[in-house]
């Protein structure tokens, strides 16, 4: 028994936990076990429930369709998380290196943090307006000639640049943190070793941040899997031909457009077992790399 | 105070800047403002867009075709007004309001509770039962708003406050990040307290708040970011318009465009509407935000 264990009184402690327990129960698992359960069942509107055993999953498995949204939302997860940290670990490094304003550098690069991605969304759409927006005159000077409301592969761009932008506050947020730990001695050493700054960077902080950049991966996969639901939907409804429709916006189509609630219910459940494989990881990785301080 | 001890620090600093600059060119001088150069670049580059709304929502019809037409309009009261009241934004933004608090409120109140449990409670399957609250981590709302939906649909909750506050009261975050500060607070102050006699109430609102206050605000901003920039869950359970929430209103407002009813000034009026609230607590309340992550990683 800890010394923090100072009371005995289970009642109470019961009573204390179980508002949390009781809403945990209701609305986490229970919607989850139904969700598993109904993806076992054909239920289309206007149609008895019927069970169908795995039939739905094999169906997932089999459709063409899916799967290349499947893969489309890898590589626009691959692409976001590899975007957002690098752009996050560059301006995380330069607020860390320069001496004055240091505090108000370090807000203008969080804020983004507390952007609405609905907001984000909007005002993206608004500058890159293939006819309004205001970077696309400069841009065609540049010879981009801005379509992206009929050129899947721009849309594809334009909801990726929006997506990152959204999560660079976050980012620099925990970079930041685990940056100022890095002592003092080892940066000194580098210095006056002649590491100039950026190798010091990449060859020295890198390394050291390791635990914390491995937990951002996984954050911003699954930022990249779920979180960017509010762009596709306003951007670009999963268009132009599919080209942005990553799962979680099929999901929602599967169950609000086409009223097809098992195989959504089944969707649901693969997606579940992404989020799943991707704590699972993450929690093997804290452990494998706890010892590297921080 | 902060000044008086700052002041002779800086005083040293500039007449060592002073001292250098006599003798050579100081190669760390010229890096150092290449640095800011860097930074006030890339802090633009970030913010621009942002800047962008900012103008175009006070001018009279937002068509901005090149950077030369990024002037300030004059129609700032005439735009937010519009949208405000005309587009029911003061409605959808105090429901945004309504929906953030009572879940800020409400998750803070229940985990206190459990984390209080989990820490000062001789309890026996207590890491099961802290477990069975972690795992909710793996529930996000996209992995279950379809049933989810249904649920809360056939319990009558639909375009209700309820439906967009209660299921987010249970909070595996807040829990964690509670437990691991309370784990931090030194023993002896417990041990104090149980040779008082005080009573777990008691022990929560005079030994346990007091000495967490920075954590607790903390939280609660990323309990209220997190909540006011829910999207995917309003815009499924709230079908009525007066019942909607901001971020949603949003959308709206945008098909609006779409349709040809309304000029994208309104729309980046909106948005910046949305994007206040989160701001401001966020530049206000920076320190202790920072302090609640840096636990949430570990």
């Amino acid at each position: 028994m800890s010394s923090r264990e100072i009371y005995t009184d289970r009642r109470t402690a019961g009573l204390l936990l179980l508002p949390t327990i009781l809403v945990s129960l209701v609305f986490l698992y229970y919607p989850a076990a139904r969700a598993a359960r109904r993806a076992l069942y054909s239920s289309q509107l206007g149609l008895d429930d019927e069970f169908v055993g795995f039939e739905n999953f094999a169906e997932l498995l089999t459709s063409g369709g899916y799967r290349s949204r499947l893969l489309l939302t890898v590589g626009f997860a691959a692409v976001v998380v590899a975007g957002v940290m690098a752009v996050a670990l560059l301006l995380t490094f330069l607020v860390h290196e320069v001496g004055t304003g240091k505090s108000i550098y370090l807000v203008a690069a969080i804020w983004p943090y507390a952007l609405p991605p609905a907001v984000a969304a909007l005002v993206f759409i608004f500058l890159v307006h293939p006819t309004l927006g205001v970077l696309s005159g400069p841009l065609a000077t540049l010879g981009v000639d801005l379509d992206w409301f009929a050129d899947g592969r721009q849309a594809f761009v334009v909801v990726t640049v929006a997506a990152i932008w959204k999560q660079i506050g976050y980012n620099v947020i925990f970079m930041i943190a685990s940056m100022n730990n890095i002592p003092e001695t080892l940066t000194e050493t580098a210095r006056l070793d002649g590491v100039g700054r950026l190798r010091r960077l990449l060859w020295v902080y890198v390394p050291i941040m390791t635990p914390t950049l491995f937990f951002l991966v996984i954050l911003n996969t699954i930022y990249a899997f779920f979180g960017t639901f509010a762009f596709i939907d306003i951007m670009t409804g999963g268009g132009p031909s599919g080209a942005t429709n990553i799962l979680i916006f099929d999901l929602y189509q599967e169950a609000f457009d086409f009223f097809n609630w098992g195989l959504a219910s089944a969707k649901s459940v693969v997606l579940f077992a992404v989020v799943g494989v991707l704590m699972y990881v993450q929690f093997r990785l804290t452990d494998k790399y706890s010892h590297y301080g921080a | 105070m902060l000044g008086l001890i700052q002041y002779p620090a800086r005083l040293l600093r500039a007449t060592r800047r002073q001292t250098a600059a006599l003798a050579l060119p100081d190669r760390r001088d010229l890096e150092a403002i290449g640095l800011h150069l860097l930074l006030v670049g890339s802090v633009l580059l970030i913010v621009f867009p942002i800047l962008v709304a900012a103008i175009v929502s006070t001018k009279q019809t937002g068509i901005v075709t090149s950077l030369a037409d990024l002037a300030p309009g004059g129609h700032v009261v005439e735009n937010y007004r519009t949208v405000l009241v005309d587009y029911q934004f003061g409605r959808f933004m105090l429901n945004s309001f309504l929906m953030a608090t009572v879940i800020v409120i409400g998750k803070l109140a229940l985990s206190i509770f459990a984390a209080t449990a989990i820490v000062y409670y001789d309890l026996p399957y207590k890491d099961l039962l802290f477990l069975f609250i972690l795992f909710t981590l793996l529930l996000p709302v996209p992995v279950r708003f379809i049933p989810l939906f249904q649920l809360v649909a056939d319990m009558g909750w639909t375009n209700s406050m309820l439906a967009i506050t209660v299921p987010y009261l249970a909070s595996a975050t807040t829990v964690f990040i509670l437990r691991q500060h309370f784990l931090s607070i030194p023993s002896s102050i417990v041990e104090t307290a149980k040779l008082d006699g005080v009573g777990p109430l008691k022990f929560m609102a005079f030994v346990l708040l007091p000495m967490s206050k920075g954590i607790l605000v903390g939280v609660s901003v990323i309990m209220f970011v997190f909540a006011w920039n829910q999207y995917l869950w309003p815009l499924v359970i709230i079908n009525a318009e007066a019942d909607q929430v901001a971020q949603v209103g949003l959308a709206l407002l945008e098909g609006d465009v779409v349709g040809g009813e309304v000029s994208w000034s309104l729309v980046m009026a909106g948005s910046m509407l949305t994007l206040l609230p989160p701001l401001l607590l966020l530049i206000l309340f920076r320190k202790p935000l920072l302090q609640a992550f840096v636990i949430q990683q570990k």
